[in-house]
Parts: C-alpha cells; structure tokens; sequence
C-alpha cells in the first residue's frame, strides 16, 4: 500500500536534514507502531506523508498504491485516502466542526466518485461516528478545536477520521496526553476503524497505547532513520530498558 | 512657524447652500446657526493631525464639488428599496432618501404608549421638550469641523424616544439610502436616541448606496440612556463604492445602564466612524464591537473613546477588519479611566487579517488611565493566513481557496454572532460569506506584516 523507500528531507526554511535515510513498507490491513525518542523524526515522517509544506523532500520516494505520492498537493493525498491526525490540531475559529466534516466529507467524496451528502443525510451518517468516539452531539456546532480541552482535541481528530474514513492514517501521537478512559476510547475507536483494505501508522512515545491495540510491526526511529524494526516485544523491551541500549546498538551497526 | 499650505474649504464653501432649509424650528435654527460659525472657526483636517495621520482626506476633497441632496434629480426605483425592509420592523420603520424624511417609505405604527419614533425636524417644529432637553447636547468631538458641519445642516433626522420601562420589542430599523444622482451630493443625517429608565430597545441604523455615484454623508448620532435602559445599536454601512461616509456616533450611558453597539464596515470608498462611549455614572456595561470587510482602493478608519469617568463599569471593543486588494483599515482605540474610576474591567482588542500583498493596516490601541486599581487588557493583531492552519484544512481534503474562503468566514463570524435580529444576522452571514468566496485567492506573496 505505501512503500517508502531511503527519504530525505529538511525543514525547508532552514535547510536542517530531519529524515535521513527512511525505509518503510506499509501492507493493507497491518497496523504499524513507530517510536522513538524526541527529535528522531517521527512526527516529520508523518507530516511528510501527509505533504506538509514547512518540509521539503530532497531525496528518496515515497509510492501510495502505485503512485507517487510527492507529486500530489495535501488536498489530493486527502482525496486518494490519506489522513493525518495532528499531534496538535489546530483551531479554526468561527468554523464548526460539521461545517469543515461536510465540507471535507462531500469533497472527497466527490473525487472519489461517490455519492455527496445533503445536512440532514450528514446529520444522521455523524451521528453514529460520534458515539464511536463518546463525543457529545452539540461538539458538531463548536468551532473546530476552538476552546477544546487536549483530550477532545485527540478525541476529535479520531472521529474526523471515523467521518472521512481513510484508507491509510498516520495518528501522530494521537495517545499523548490522555488518561486511562481517553486513551480506551481512543483505541477503541482506532480498533474498529481498522480493517482489511485499510492500514493505520501510530507514532507514539508510549507502549501504553499498545494494550489496547495490537500492531503488526513496530518500528523504531533513531536520528532520521528506521533503527530497528520487530513485533509488539520491542515495545515493551523500550519501555522498560529506554532506548540507551538501542543507542549503543546503532553505534555499533555503525562502526 | 507658519504654514504656507493652504487650507481646505470645501465644508466652509459649502455652507452657502444653508439658505435651502427650512425655518420651522427655531432650535434647528439656533444650532444650525452656532454650529456654522463653528465650522467657519474650525480647520479642516490634514494628515499633519494626529487622529488624521494615517487617512487622507483626497477622495472628499478632490474628485469634484457637491451640491446639497435634491430629491429631483434623484433616480430609483421604488422597488428597490422594499428590498432592504426587513419583517421585524414593519411598524418600527424610518426611511430617509438622500437625508430627507420619506413618510410614504417609513412605517410607524403600534408604539407602545408614550413611546415616539419618528422625524427629528417635526418633532421639533412641535418644541417637543426631549428634543429640547437632548438634542446637540451629547455630540462633543473637540475641534471637529464635521460635527459641526453636520449641526450646519440639522432638518430631517430621526427621532427615537422609547418611555420609563418600556420595552419596544421591534427593533427600530432607519434606513438611510443614498440614490444616484446627476451631481454629487452631500448629506447630514442626525439621530437621536433617547432611552429612559429602564427601558429596551433594538435600533439600526443602515446606510445603503443604492447605486455607485460619488456623495458625502455624515451621520451624528446621539444617544442618550437613562438609568438601567439597555439599547442595542447595529450599524450597517453598505454605501456606494465611490462615497464618502464620515460618522460621529456617541453613546452618553447613566448608572446601571447597558449600551451595545456593533457596527459592520463594508462599503464606501472612504469612510470614518468615530464611536464615542461616555460612562457618566458607575456600573455601567457597554459594548463597542466593529467588522470590517473591505478591498480594492477602500479605506476603512475607526477612532473610539471609550471614556470611564466613573468606578465599577465593564466595557468591551472587539475590533475585527479583513483586508484585500489595496485597501487601507486605520484602527485607533482609545480607553480613558478618569481618577477615581476605579475597579473598571475594560477589554480591547483590534485583529486584522491581510490577505492582499498590497493591503494596508494601521492600528494603534491606546491606554490612558489614571486609576490604579482596574483591569484593562488591549491587544492588536495583524496577520495573513497560517500555514499549519492551511495545512490542516488541506490535510482534510479542502483546497487551497476553500481553506482560504473557511478561515475568512470563519474569522469575520464572530463579531457578529451577537445579533439577535435574525434577519440582519442572515444578511450579515451573507455578506461575509460573498465577501470570504470573493477573496480566496492565493496573495501573490506573503504580506510583510
């Protein structure tokens, strides 16, 4: 579904190489974790997928179902399924949320060929999609993250995705800053968002998250690159033992 | 030292057409009469002045002369103006074409007893004592030849008085249209609002251009709140393209007395607006919130007083302008705390957004306070679209323009998402959506703010 193979990029202002050197393979259906420590490039990776412009791609590709996925502006990658929940989403104020989701909602659909939704159709398709995420109904005619506490921010990128439902998802961080209840039902939504022709990219700092939904692979970032890839054990390896010892193992590699 | 430029006469030259009013009234004519000398004693202003540093005065001064507004050569259709009639207003309605009262258009009928809206000049040809009592006496602006100028031409008005605990529960809509006309023409509407003890009220005030013709209007209103009265006060400018509107309105507000205004910027080619809001006892609550939309060679410029001469009052100026084109928005907010006013909560804020590489914004909130225990926040901003922001409505499939146009919308909403009047409201929401879907393109670069 999406192959990434040796990316590079800078922050475009500045020229300083964040991601150097990436290689992933992302299969339908697989849920991947990514961790690592701060500055590893985790977040810039997904933001890269996603096209974000404060980032610039100096080398490498990165293919989504056979295209080339730099070519594309955001919107489009939105349009092909791609979706991106911010580690800090931002507020958009004077604009509701069902405003922007119908907007959002009726624009992909339309790309996608598939049938647009008038407000009363829409009311009725949210409604089911808020109680998958436990939001109340009067969060729809809020201003977008305007005045939401960090927990219905993440809550609220979950549900923008249960609205779009896209085919690959990067959730960067989406479990920081939860408690118990809010990171239950952040998985849940998660858990039943996936599926067999879909596939979802956690980055994460904790293995907490991974209680609650059971990944593929995970992955480890060190520096710009994959430093170590396994299953669901090296996750709970980093949470007790820190990534000292990882560290040491990529010197070596190194050497 | 003396100053070799010469100074302008257009206001002073036009003082000649005086003789085309009417006599009825001896007040009208005492304060026409004091208020000409005053303008023949005032200088015109020039950018040399500090409140007019950053607005030139060329789109009044230059472009041709003006003549005093003549129903005659005026063309509309009649049609035209039901258009901007809205149902809340049936009976509570006042029209004015080109400043002269129209009773075929204005609609006053099951007032409230006691309560009387309806033509300045008549009921003062009556020597109806609260137009006696009020009227002239709460427009001060020290050394403004357009106050005054408008005092010059006092006849047609409006007149709102609304009695002891009385509430009118239709808002009293005056519409101002402005028509083409063969010649430019100039304008002096008046109104004066009188509000007493514990009384409600909803007044707004529109000024409509009916076509794209070059004239001169402005508007003095007073308004006068009695203890515990609460007026809310919209004020809509949609005039012409090409005219210049320059308005003075001030609100004087007694002791536990609420006054909310909210005035929404979108036409003329220059226009200035200088609220003044006089707190004259304690606990007193009022509101002075402006939108402003405008682009191409417009120029938007507001001048407040918020003036607390007494403790305990709670004011709040939100100030909002979007920029495009080569337009120029001045914002200059001024908050007074007299001495002894003490525990006054004031709140300001002045946000511009600029969505045009060649727009132009000048704003200057200004503290002046001499009490020490208050609490007064201001703040301007100035700024273009945010790139995370863009980002994030892309990321969820928007385009470019339509992100644009949404965070536009969006940032206009909410100076006026406080209007009650339902049919204003859906107006409004319709000129700031023409206006954000109008202006989505991308700038052609990013504005140095």
């Amino acid at each position: 579904m999406l192959e990434i193979k040796n990316l590079h990029a800078v922050v475009a202002e500045e020229g300083n190489e964040i991601l150097k050197g990436v290689d992933l393979t992302i299969n339908k259906g697989e849920i991947h974790a990514i961790m690592g420590p701060n500055g590893s490039g985790k977040s810039t990776l997904s933001k890269v997928v996603a096209g974000h412009p404060a980032y610039e791609v100096t080398e490498g590709e990165v293919i989504y179902e056979g295209e080339d996925l730099l070519e594309l502006e955001p919107d489009e990658r939105a349009h092909k399924g791609i979706f991106l929940a911010f580690q800090y989403p931002v507020e958009v104020p004077g604009v509701t949320n069902s405003r922007l989701l119908r907007e959002a909602y009726n624009t992909i659909a339309k790309e996608q060929g598939r049938e647009e939704l008038d407000p009363l159709q829409f009311e009725d398709y949210v409604k089911e999609k808020l109680e998958l995420v436990n939001m109340k109904p009067e969060l729809l005619e809020r201003s977008v993250n305007a005045g939401f506490s960090g927990g219905e921010k993440k809550r609220n990128e979950i549900f923008q995705m249960a609205v779009l439902n896209p085919r690959l998802s990067f959730l960067d961080e989406t479990d920081s800053g939860l408690d118990i209840d809010a990171l239950k039902t952040v998985a849940n939504g998660i858990n039943s968002l996936a599926g067999e022709d879909k596939a979802i990219v956690l980055v994460t700092h904790y293995q907490r998250i991974l209680e609650y939904v059971d990944p593929d692979a995970v992955h480890v970032m060190m520096d710009g690159k994959i430093a170590k890839s396994g299953d669901k054990q090296l996750a709970f390896k980093l949470e007790e033992e820190g990534y000292d010892w990882l560290e040491k193992e990529v010197q070596v590699n190194a050497q | 030292m003396s100053n070799a430029v010469k100074e302008n006469t257009i206001l002073k030259d036009l003082l000649t057409y005086q003789t085309h009013l009417n006599g009825q009234s001896s007040l009208l004519e005492k304060i026409r009469k004091e208020s000409a000398e005053k303008v023949k004693n005032t200088p015109f202003p020039t950018t040399r002045d500090e409140d007019w540093r950053f607005t030139n005065l060329k789109p009044l001064t230059r472009g041709g002369d003006f003549v005093p507004d003549q129903e005659e050569s005026s063309e509309y259709d009649p049609s035209e103006l039901e258009e901007y009639f809205i149902p809340e207003s049936e009976n509570t309605r006042l029209v004015f074409i080109n400043g002269r009262f129209s009773t075929e258009y204005s609609s006053i009928d099951d007032l409230p007893e006691g309560t009387l809206i309806g033509n300045l000049a008549e009921f003062a040809a009556e020597d109806n004592k609260i137009v006696e009592e009020h009227l002239n006496q709460y427009a001060e602006y020290e050394e403004d030849i357009f106050t005054y100028f408008n005092g010059a031409f006092l006849d047609d008005g409006s007149m709102v008085y609304i009695p002891q605990d009385t509430k009118v529960e239709s808002p009293i809509h005056i519409l101002n249209f402005y028509t083409n006309s063969d010649q430019d023409f100039f304008t002096n509407p008046r109104t004066l609002v009188v509000a007493d003890k514990f009384s409600k009220s909803t007044v707004i005030e529109e000024h409509i251009g009916l076509s794209d013709n070059r004239y001169l209007t402005v508007p003095v209103v007073e308004l006068k709140l009695f203890e515990g009265a609460n007026v809310k006060h919209l004020r809509i400018q949609r005039d012409s393209r090409q005219a210049i509107h320059i308005s003075r309105p001030v609100a004087h507000v007694a002791q536990h007395s609420k006054y909310e205004s909210y005035t929404i910027t979108l036409g003329a080619r220059l226009s200035r607006n200088d609220p003044k809001i006089v707190a004259t006892d304690e606990e007193v609550d009022f509101t002075v919130d402006g939108l402003v939309l405008i682009d191409g060679d417009q120029i938007a410029d507001t001048h407040s007083v918020m003036d607390h001469r007494q403790a305990h009052a709670t004011s709040h100026q939100l100030h909002k302008c979007v920029i495009n084109g080569e337009a120029h928005s001045v914002f200059n907010g001024k908050i007074f705390v007299r001495q002894g006013a003490q525990k006054i909560d004031s709140f300001q804020e002045n946000r511009n957004l600029l969505l045009s590489r060649d727009g132009h914004v000048n704003t200057k909130p200004q503290l002046e306070i001499f009490a020490d225990d208050v609490v007064c926040t201001h703040g301007a901003t100035i700024g273009s679209f945010e790139d995370e922001e863009l980002f994030y409505l892309k990321s969820r499939g928007l385009s470019g323009e339509k992100a644009r146009e949404l965070i536009t919308y969006g940032f206009a909403l909410e100076t006026i998402e406080n209007i009650e009047v339902d049919s204003i409201h859906q107006l409004l929401l319709k000129e700031v959506e023409r206006y954000s879907k109008s202006h989505r393109d991308e700038p052609e670069a990013k504005p140095v703010a």
